[in-house]
């Protein structure tokens, strides 16, 4: 058990920046993501933290030590791969006992700590198997074992489910997270899907070409993203982004406007700005009462319907908002994608009027792509400045 | 329905025969018995009397009493010397070489290192380098470098007779001639292999050489027997080195080949029947590695 930091790791290739000054904090016994799309530098940094690359500048420390230049095996960690990596030619106990053996450990040491990993994950009677003879979710529990025999201070996870089926992959996480209950140990943990950081993490780190976006608890990157990747990235279906300018009386697009107090948005109207509202914040006229606080209605066709059992996926095609008709940009903006319970009358085709929810309305700037707010109030209201939060 | 289906099956698998399948066997069969005639006409050939192989057609076996097993008995009689010391140098220089090519490849592919690439190109190289090439420089490099001088003391102490160093010759030579081929092998091999368990070894905390030891050695059995069948093939097979080390069939030292070369060959012409019997007596030990090897050879040349 022991506190990860990272100051400043970059890495640089000749020719790209994988990672550019990295800097996280790790609670001693957290269970941290790294997620973000491929190529983002998430697996790069873990290997850093691994040492099985060494960064071109900054420091990583693994609880008072500073690993940067230290070998693997002598950083107190280890670690379980995408492919899963046993040893083909050695049984279960061999492929457990590997590291314990090179480190000459008493054979009744080994033995207790290989049987007391085996425990840990389900897997006591099947010491004398081989790898081959094995199924996928058994042999990504080997490979735990294999890292939790060595009792290390930190493990590290490079998509060890992402070979997995599907709904072994939805067991795995569980039995990963009561895995971190028992150990207590910190967890670093990389994967794309972000479904696979929101689940298990006490915090996630989600990170975009090279850089980190947001270092926060799953809820916090979800309902107060703090830019407009994090946003589009966390959640699934993603946010429904909307360009549009910032005016005296609110947002105005080519589709709609929304109404509100512009002081605190921390911009001057005129701005282009972008507006982000998550599908479960489109609400269809009859269901308008659920919304904390509904903006004016907006015209809208249904376009495709996508009903996923516990709830329908809505296509909807925005008209022109032959009004005010401003808004620059025009593409592919006309759509927005709103659930709803699955007991909805709607059909295709059908002409229907929806409202955003006000209170989870999100503004990104679109120079920087920064959060402006998270939640607006009503046009009657004194501040803009309410997060999504109070508005629950 | 089903009935109806395996009816056309049927009549499409006939029409099938009368067509292109006739061509196609013909064609193999023509092709069986091109590759395997002059096999068949060496082994009907060395079980003839010397009278039987002038009178008959090469290709016909043994009738009228012109059978015997004689040619093979006067064949293991000559040849018996010689493929012991062809086997007291072709074993060790095959294990040798596959061993020493396994670990470059090892080094070449899964330790990492500045300028792999240059000192492979130097490997890919020495498997060009024909045979022909090296003949003088070896024999000049054997006359500066003395092995039977250098190991004087095992002829002075042991029954071994001097002639023996000429093996020793045989053998460092095919190791290093061996060595590039084997190298290019194994690193095929190693490409393939996974480097996250190599990287799960590092962390688990096993040194480059446990890591081959404990993890590569183990894995490389497949192609360990693609090489030792190959090289011990070439090895056992080859004439060029040993007529340009060891010289003469007479040498108590001279390998199979050698002795081969000279058997039934005599002032009164070629005995045909004795030379065969003398081939398939020499070609034996190549076709037992084969056999031994060969469920491994076959998973190897798979991967």
């Amino acid at each position: 058990m022991a506190r990860v930091q990272l100051t400043d790791v970059t890495k640089r290739y000749e020719d790209v920046t994988a990672v550019e000054e990295m800097n996280l904090d790790i609670k001693d016994g957290e269970f941290i993501t790294l997620v973000g799309p491929s190529g983002c530098g998430k697996s790069t940094t873990m290997e850093m933290i691994a040492g099985l690359t060494s960064p071109s500048d900054g420091t990583v420390m693994i609880g008072d030590r500073d690993v940067t230049t230290l070998p693997p095996k002598d950083r107190g960690i280890s670690m379980v791969f995408q492919n899963i990596a046993l040893f083909p030619h050695m049984d279960v106990y061999d492929n457990i006992s590997f590291g314990l053996r090179l480190r000459d450990y008493e054979k009744a040491e080994i033995d207790r700590r290989v049987d007391d990993a085996a425990g840990i994950v389900q897997m006591e009677g099947m010491l004398d198997r081989m790898p081959d003879e094995m199924s996928g979710g058994q042999r990504q529990r080997i490979a735990i074992a294999r890292a939790i025999v060595r009792e290390p201070e930190v493990f590290l996870m490079d998509e060890p489910l992402a070979n997995l089926d599907a709904k072994l992959r939805v067991h795995m996480r569980t039995e990963l997270q009561r895995l971190h209950k028992e150990l207590e140990t910190t967890i670093i943990y990389v994967t794309h899907d972000q479904a696979e950081a929101m689940t298990m993490s006490d915090r996630i780190a989600v990170l975009n070409e090279g850089e980190l976006q947001q270092f926060a608890a799953p809820l916090t990157c979800y309902n107060e993203p703090r830019n407009e990747f994090v946003a589009g990235f966390i959640g699934s279906p993603a946010m429904n982004f909307t360009n549009g300018d910032l005016t005296g009386s609110g947002f105005s697009s080519a589709h709609y406007d929304v109404t509100f107090p512009t002081e605190g948005v921390g911009i001057s109207p005129g701005t282009p700005v972008t507006l982000g509202v998550r599908p479960e914040d489109v609400y269809p006229e009859e269901t308008l009462d659920d919304a904390a606080d509904p903006t004016e209605l907006i015209d809208a066709e249904v376009d495709v319907l996508e009903p996923m059992g516990d709830e329908i996926f809505v296509y909807l095609m925005l008209a022109e908002d032959t009004e005010s008709g401003m808004g620059g940009d025009v593409s592919g903006d006309d759509t927005l994608l709103m659930s709803v319970s699955p007991d909805s009358t709607l059909e295709e085709g059908d002409l229907i009027n929806v409202a955003l929810d006000r209170a989870k309305i999100h503004l990104f700037d679109d120079d920087t792509g920064e959060a402006l707010v998270h939640g607006v109030a009503r046009a009657t209201g004194a501040s803009a400045d309410a997060t999504g939060e109070e508005a629950e | 329905m089903s009935t109806d289906t395996s009816r056309t099956d049927r009549t499409d698998r006939l029409a099938d025969i009368d067509g292109y399948r006739v061509g196609l066997y013909v064609a193999i069969g023509l092709l069986v018995a091109f590759f395997l005639t002059p096999i068949e006409s060496g082994f009907v050939t060395s079980l003839k009397t010397d009278a039987a192989v002038g009178n008959t057609a090469p290709y016909l076996p043994p009738l009228f009493g012109g059978f015997s097993i004689a040619n093979y008995v006067t064949a293991v009689e000559v040849l018996a010397r010689g493929m012991g010391n062809s086997l007291l140098f072709a074993v060790p220089a095959t294990l040798l070489s596959a061993l020493l090519g396994s670990f470059a490849a090892y080094g070449l592919t899964l330790v990492d290192w500045k300028y792999q690439v240059p000192i492979l190109v130097l490997f890919v190289a020495g498997v060009f380098i024909p045979y022909q090439a090296v003949l003088v420089p070896l024999s000049r490099l054997y006359s500066i470098v003395n092995v039977a001088d250098l190991l004087w003391f095992v002829w002075a102490y042991t029954p071994v007779s001097v002639q023996y160093a000429d093996l020793v010759e045989l053998t460092v030579t095919h190791i290093a001639y061996g060595i590039p081929i084997c190298t290019v092998l194994f690193r095929s091999y190693y490409t393939s292999m996974s480097t996250e368990m190599m990287e799960a070894a590092r962390l688990d905390g096993a040194s480059i050489r446990r890591v081959y030891r404990r993890i590569v050695f183990p894995l490389s059995t497949p192609m360990f027997a693609v090489v030792l069948i190959y090289q011990f093939t070439q090895i056992w097979n080859d004439l060029l080195f040993a007529l340009v080390i060891v010289s003469t069939g007479s040498s108590p030292a001279a390998p199979v080949t050698l002795k081969l070369a000279g058997l039934g060959a005599s002032l009164e012409g070629l005995d045909f029947g004795l030379r065969m019997a003398g081939a398939f007596v020499a070609a034996l030990p190549t076709l037992l590695v084969y056999i031994a090897f060969g469920d491994e050879f076959a998973e190897g040349v798979a991967s």
